[in-house]
């Protein structure tokens, strides 16, 4: 990812924000042991399974996108000068 | 004639379709409260068309079914009129009647091909819903939008084309036209399942969604994004539904739109990759078949189109005040467009299957559908893609408009009429999600799901909040990849740049030995011409010994050759 932006400042805002998000994270995680779900697969019903496919699903997709960034990404005006006017 | 267009009034559909040839006469005030009188009146009809066949014709000995309902038809008919009316509303603030007649029609063919009985009355509008809907993508008066809507309109007719092929080979193996279930592995079927394939925008088939509705006009796109996909969705659960392969047809179609739309600068080119992924999921349902799954296509249908229309909305409210829906120009419009980024957020959490929201009690069907039937790499797929989908419409759309990078935009708020269809479409989508009977009362089955299971909603905010803090963590360490304006490409390509190359490729050969063939010739006639020339002189044949008139026509003739050799050239 050699490629991606610079890390962002972080407003107060922003900061009031992941801190929430952190907390709630943290109770549904506090939840999960107290809350049974009916799984109808195995693997769905391990502890956290939620939780920590969708972190990874997100990282996959955003990293997928980058690697497919280098594969399929093209001038702005790529058609404009080709073949839509030949 | 007297009695031809009471009849053909009775058509569901077809009061729209006429209703909008009214339209470019009327004055603006006038047109508007028209347009939703005849799309209220039209809904008031279609409310009243039981399960069952309503009216039948005969044409050149074929029997057409012109008026036929199923168990689906109702939430399909009432959501396409939803659309509709919305659509309405949210371009009042235009006087374009180009739009507005094309608008109307293109709602009225979608909602009478809803209520087609057989393949060739379906074609007729199948093919109209084509050529009514193009004119939303002309009106953007481009080169570019030209260009587009040129090959919307050949991937529309080839659809139109494939389907009344199937059709005619379904009729000649004795199978009647009536719309039916339909075996994908016969010729027949095969091709009609291409034809619904490539309006539902099938993996390879869906290059014109992303490249022709972003084309569109600010209005045009919301209307576009309503009918022509779902039509094709409702199409293949009545014929195809318990077909295996949409599945996994369905599951990639849910995968690889969520990679494309991270790296698409274009917010409503964006939208239309999600687009895209939400028909993965209808496509999944109708491959499952199972009366769960049926009802989560239609449910999933009927909540999709309002917040995805609702989410065309808010980028086509950012794109008539600032001029720009491109991520890389966008940021900070929070302070200027407060309600608009409200209402894109209540799109935003719909489309992701927050709970309380419509996506959440209708998506939440079809997943439930393909675990209960032991479909484990699909479940992953779909779980997968539901992040996927948080990640493009929940928070890129949403992040890049309204916050991100300030750029300082000096507008206002949207106009009026667009906050009110705004409004409604995001009123509908919270009721939905909080009183979610009001939906299902108007499934084909009873809803035998309970979605409000506590392990189910724990399960999902895990999913969705997890995932914000993945994005969160890759914007904090700044590998968040940045909005680039640049140009994706997609199976489109094959049309634009592969087989215009394929073909200059085949011809380039032919052409060649077509000029050396003419060189050649040219070159015999001049050395003909010399040679005639000097035996002239020689003999005197043009010069005395034949006659006047002789002479001329040999001018004329050797003239009138030249002429064409230059001109072939």
């Amino acid at each position: 990812m050699s490629h991606s932006s610079e890390k962002p400042e972080i407003s107060p805002a922003a900061k009031r924000f992941i801190i929430a998000l952190c907390i709630i994270c943290f109770g549904l995680t506090v939840l999960e042991f107290v809350i049974h779900r009916h799984a109808y697969f195995a693997l769905e019903g391990r502890p956290m399974f939620f939780a920590a496919y969708g972190f990874i699903a997100f990282i996959i997709v955003v990293v997928g996108g980058i690697g497919l960034r280098k594969l399929i990404m093209r001038a702005p005006d790529y058609y404009d000068a080709g073949d839509d006017h030949e | 004639m007297n009695s031809l267009l009471p009849s053909l009034l009775q058509i569901p559909g077809l009061l729209m379709v006429f209703g909008a040839v009214l339209v470019p006469i009327l004055p603006h005030a006038l047109r508007q409260i028209w347009m939703l009188a005849v799309i209220a009146l039209s809904a008031w009809l279609c409310w009243g068309i039981a399960p069952g066949v309503h009216m039948t014709t005969q044409l050149a000995g074929l029997d057409l079914i012109l008026v036929r309902a199923d168990a689906i038809t109702r939430p399909f008919a009432l959501v396409f009129h939803i659309a509709a009316a919305l659509n309405v509303i949210y371009a009042m603030h235009e006087n374009v009647r180009t739009t507005a007649t094309a608008g109307l029609a293109y709602a009225g063919a979608a909602i009478a091909a809803l209520f087609a009985g057989d393949f060739v009355t379906l074609f007729i509008y199948w093919e109209l819903t084509a050529f009514t809907s193009v004119f939303l993508i002309l009106i953007s008066r481009s080169e570019r939008s030209f260009a587009a809507a040129m090959r919307y309109l050949l991937m529309q007719v080839s659809s139109g084309v494939i389907l009344l092929a199937g059709a005619v080979i379904l009729w000649h193996s004795g199978q009647g036209l009536s719309v039916q279930a339909l075996d994908a592995s016969t010729l027949a079927g095969g091709l009609i399942l291409l034809a619904f394939g490539i309006k539902a925008a099938f993996p390879f088939l869906n290059g014109w969604l992303q490249d022709a509705y972003p084309e569109a006009s600010v209005t045009g796109t919301v209307i576009l994004s309503a009918f022509t996909t779902k039509l094709a969705i409702y199409m293949l659960a009545l014929c195809f539904a318990g077909t295996e392969i949409l599945i996994w047809i369905g599951a990639v179609m849910t995968l690889f739109p969520v990679f494309f739309a991270v790296i698409e600068n274009d917010l409503r080119r964006v939208l239309a990759f999600s687009l895209n992924n939400q028909l993965g999921f209808m496509v999944v349902g109708v491959g499952i078949g199972s009366e769960l799954a049926i009802n989560g296509t239609v449910s999933h249908a009927f909540a999709h189109i309002i917040y995805k229309a609702l989410l065309f909305m808010s980028m086509g409210a950012v794109l008539h005040r600032t001029g720009t829906a491109k991520a890389s120009e966008l940021g900070g419009l929070w302070k200027r467009m407060p309600l608009t980024m409200i209402f894109c957020i209540i799109g935003a959490v719909s489309i992701s299957s927050f709970p309380l929201f419509s996506g959440f009690v209708t998506k939440s069907l079809t997943i439930g559908s393909v675990a209960k039937d032991g479909y484990f790499v699909v479940w992953m797929i779909l779980i997968f893609a539901s992040a996927g989908v948080l990640e493009h419409s929940g928070i890129k759309i949403p992040y890049f408009a309204f916050f991100g990078h300030d750029r300082k935009f000096e507008v206002k708020e949207a106009p009026v009429n667009m906050l009110i269809a705004m409004g409604i479409a995001a009123g509908l989508c919270i009721a939905i999600g909080v009183a979610p009977q009001l939906l299902y009362g108007l499934l084909p089955y009873a809803v035998d799901y309970n979605v409000w299971d506590a392990g189910h909603v724990l399960g999902e905010m895990q999913l969705l909040l997890f995932a914000i803090l993945a994005f969160v963590f890759l914007m904090v360490r700044g590998l968040y990849p940045p909005e680039i304006d640049s140009t994706v490409l997609n199976t489109d390509w094959f049309l634009r740049r592969l087989l215009p190359r394929l073909t200059m490729a085949i011809a380039r050969p032919i052409l060649s030995v077509w000029f050396a063939a003419l060189g050649q010739t040219k070159k015999l006639v001049m050395d003909g011409l010399y040679v005639g020339e000097r035996a002239s002189q020689q003999t005197g044949l043009v010069s005395g010994v034949a006659s006047t008139g002789a002479a001329a026509g040999i001018f004329l003739a050797v003239f009138a050759l030249l002429l064409l050799l230059l001109f072939s050239m």
